[in-house]
């Protein structure tokens, strides 16, 4: 070895000897504090951005490439359109989702250091390796799903779909995979007679992830991304049919914003029942929870969450309604006045069948089942029938019913340790207050909203809808779906991470930060509304930037020609 | 312009059989003895109907373009924003002051033997003998003798004198706070009645040892009447290890105390 080799050598020994000591006497760096928000509400707003962003670009693939299915079997160039113009704006925002989510990590890592080590310690194979992974796939399948859109077509078409069916196995699977941490800091695994602090030591990475609210997360997750998805395809249409220069343009995106709205409702139906199963395991994993929510200190996030649903499901019959009065001779379309009465008779009847047989109870079903087939069943051997706006009057009427019931306390108070008489139920009544009566609130919300889609299918069938014609208040109908949508997420996405209460992970890691406690809802509600609008503001962005300036002057689109008064 | 007049016509008439039934509301939930709050609830319900059926027959919007259509967009939105905060502010706000507190108590055994707990300790004893000796040094330097310095971090009352049977019960008391157990079961008038049974007369149907045992093992006993909350595991598993021993005999003692006859207290019975 030559001199200047050695020299080199202990030049650089020498160099790790003293950069090793000067990095262990290093004092470790201060927690991030960050001014005026606080470091809890810093993670929520990046962690709620995060999960808006990743809730669109899951979900609206889903039903990107039904539609794109609906355009191949059906030939109906305007479902290709739809789901090539959802795509564009899916690309922008799944970077938006990269960085949020690298956002998220920063800022967790900054403001709770040793919870996020011990996190990442616990799922270090899904953070390290499987969600990576999963997240290069889906990058790399999505993109490919989005370039070869036009030179995959004619005989190519079919496995343009199967790529995009691919695109969604693995944007589900990934959704799955990061639920299992999320869900875990809510329901830590546990097992009879062991605490939940022996018990993880030995727990084993499929125990953490599959832990008792894992799945009904996966699944509101899945139907909640799918409803989002929806509502921002009707706020697309909406955007682009107020800014539309021709009759055509306006067709077209009078029907992108029906079929948006659609798909939006359509899986909205299922969502309470989904969130019913989440709370369910919640409760069940812990019994304690439940009064935190339903009764204590997040019972009025509640009676707020309440107010939202009973919104947008006015919402969304008011859209029916407006499309309908455009459609030309639905006053002839009428249907059987059973569908109304069991409307009227629903909440009702459901409330005390309940009482008696709770759900889970198979004999709670016992009297539903018969209730909602009797209009199918009997309907066509009754000759009495009412007119279609007639009964869609009735289902808004109901649905402001289920909505009162679905909203009424036990109290008005935000926790039950203040409970007074004056503001508490009169004992005979109570019942208005228990899960039976909101179940056969959330049951009427559903019933009343699918028999007016069934009647305006109906309308639509008998009648001739002109597309384009819609009154332009429906435009304004449609962005308030997907603000109210938006913001409903934002409420629910609050209430899940609170219910964790003074912990970071329930009853296992505490947070000891002076922020551990739980906020206010006007407080809440403040940046709720500014997470909901800074989420706008980049996918108006995006929409415009896409869709409108990215738009060639004098294009064609391949779905334009609409005539005006097509079924 | 022919429809203004009509719509204003159904403005009044919706508005007038809107109030009408509102006011029916409000009569018929006096008499049926609903708080105050409940009717105007019950009228507020019927004011949003009211509204929902007067837009159903209001007439179309006129379609918007360009700068006019951006600002009508821009002022729902602010519209929106306010009508959400705005109704969010209106309900019962929880005050997080009274949360806090009970926190610091609840997690201050974790946080005595967590790390940051027990840096925080070390710190908190650090500085309270610089303190003292400061103090000593100023002592010294004023009065020119020796002075007697009392062991640091001793405020007065020892840790080893015991507490009275009063300041037990006191502490069970908070601990019945402190643990939210008014959740689920209702103690003089007040808290949960549905998920757990009353509590007044617990002290004359259970032990001292029997009521422990509830605590840390609630599969141990059921309350006669509540057999589907006990089948469901309703009251939690998990105070044996949430609580500390010497809270839960403080519980326990309190819920000795609970001797009111009057109160119709479920028979507890044993099932371990």
């Amino acid at each position: 070895m030559k001199t200047w080799q050695r020299s080199l050598l202990m030049l650089v020994g020498l160099l790790a000897v003293c950069g090793a000591t000067a990095y262990a006497q290093v004092p470790s760096a201060p927690v991030a504090e960050f001014p005026y928000t606080g470091n809890r509400t810093a993670v929520w707003i990046v962690a709620q951005l995060h999960i808006l962003f990743a809730g669109f670009i899951l979900g609206a693939p889903i039903f990107v490439v039904i539609s794109e299915w609906l355009g191949y079997r059906k030939q109906d160039p305007r479902y290709d359109r739809l789901a090539k113009e959802v795509i564009k704006v899916t690309v922008i925002l799944y970077s938006m989702t990269a960085l949020t989510g690298g956002l998220f990590i920063f800022v967790l890592l900054a403001t709770y250091p040793q919870f996020t080590t011990w996190l990442i310690n616990h799922f270090f194979l899904i953070f390290a390796v499987v969600y990576p992974l999963l997240f290069i796939a889906e990058t790399i399948v999505l993109y490919m799903y989005f370039y070869t859109w036009d030179s995959w077509k004619g005989d190519k078409k079919a496995r343009h779909i199967a790529l995009g069916v691919l695109l969604n196995i693995i944007g589900t699977v990934t959704l799955f995979v990061i639920d299992g941490p999320t869900s875990f800091m809510n329901t830590p695994v546990k097992a009879e007679g062991v605490s939940v602090v022996e018990f993880i030591q030995t727990a084993t990475l499929w125990d953490k992830i599959f832990n008792y609210s894992w799945m009904p997360l996966n699944l509101h997750r899945l139907v909640g991304n799918v409803t989002f998805g929806g509502f921002i395809t009707g706020l697309i249409a909406a955007y682009l049919y107020m800014f539309s220069k021709s009759d055509e343009e306006r067709a077209y995106y009078d029907w992108m914003g029906f079929v948006g709205n659609m798909i939006g409702v359509g899986a909205l139906l299922f969502l309470p029942f989904m969130g019913y199963l989440l709370a369910y395991e919640l409760c069940d994993y812990d019994a304690s929870i439940c009064p935190y929510m339903m009764a204590d200190q997040l019972s009025m996030f509640f009676e707020m969450q309440g107010a939202m649903i009973g919104l947008i499901f006015l919402a969304s019959n008011y859209y029916i309604w407006l499309s309908m009065k455009r459609i030309e001779g639905v006053e002839r379309v009428r249907i059987t006045v059973l569908a109304v009465l069991v409307m009227v008779a629903l909440p009702f009847v459901m409330t005390y069948t309940w009482t008696l047989f709770p759900v889970p109870d198979p004999r709670s079903m016992a009297v539903l089942v018969p209730l909602v087939l009797i209009p199918v069943v009997l309907g066509r051997f009754i000759p009495f029938t009412v007119s279609s706006l007639t009964a869609i009057k009735v289902s808004f009427l109901m649905v402001i019913v289920g909505n009162a019931i679905w909203m009424t306390p036990h109290g008005f108070v935000a926790t039950g340790a203040k409970l007074v008489e004056e503001l508490e139920l009169p004992s005979a009544w109570n019942f208005l207050a228990l899960m039976p009566a909101k179940n056969s609130a959330a049951i009427t919300l559903v019933f009343v909203t699918v028999v007016s889609y069934i009647i305006y299918n109906r309308a639509i069938t008998q009648g001739t809808i002109v597309w384009g014609k819609i009154d332009f208040a429906s435009q304004f109908v449609l962005i308030f779906l997907a603000f109210s949508a938006i913001w409903t997420m934002g409420l629910m996405g609050a209430v899940r991470s609170l219910l964790r209460k003074y912990f970071h992970t329930y009853n296992l890691v505490p947070d000891f930060t002076v922020e551990s406690f739980t906020p206010t809802l006007a407080y809440s509600a403040w940046w709720i509304t500014g997470i909901t609008l800074v989420f706008y503001l980049v996918v108006s962005f995006a929409i415009i930037l896409t869709l409108r300036v990215a738009q060639p002057k004098g294009h064609v689109h391949e779905g334009s020609p609409v005539p005006a008064g097509a079924k | 312009m022919s429809e203004q007049p009509s719509f204003l016509s159904s403005v009044i008439k919706k508005g007038i059989v809107g109030a009408i039934i509102g006011g029916a509301f409000f009569g018929a939930a006096t008499v049926l003895g609903f708080p105050l709050i409940f009717r105007y609830m019950f009228v507020a319900y019927t004011m949003l109907g009211t509204a929902v059926f007067i837009l159903l027959d209001a007439p179309p919007v006129p379609a918007l373009s360009g700068f006019k259509a951006v600002v009508a967009l821009l002022a729902f939105y602010l519209v929106l924003s306010v009508v959400y905060i705005g109704g969010a502010s209106l309900w019962p706000q929880y005050d997080p002051e009274d949360e806090k507190g009970k926190i610091a108590k609840l997690l201050e055994a974790k946080k005595r033997a967590s790390e940051q707990g027990k840096a925080e300790e070390l710190l908190a004893r650090a500085k309270a003998l610089d303190e003292k000796a400061t103090g000593i040094m100023a002592r010294i330097q004023t009065l020119g003798g020796p002075t007697e310095v009392a062991p640091a971090g001793s405020g007065g009352k020892s840790g080893g004198v015991g507490l009275v049977a009063g300041d037990v019960i006191a502490l069970g008391k908070e601990q019945w706070q402190l643990q939210e157990c008014y959740n689920c079961h209702k103690l003089f008038g007040e808290g949960g009645k549905k998920r757990g049974p009353e509590l007044d007369n617990i002290g004359n149907l259970l032990k001292l040892d029997e009521l422990k045992q509830k605590i840390v093992d609630p599969q141990s006993w059921m309350a006669e009447g509540f057999e589907k909350e006990y089948e469901k595991k309703k009251m939690p598993d998990k105070y044996k290890e949430l609580m500390e021993e010497k809270d839960i005999d403080a519980l326990v003692a309190f819920l000795a105390t609970l001797k009111n006859p009057s109160v119709n207290t479920p028979k507890p019975i044993k099932k371990k």
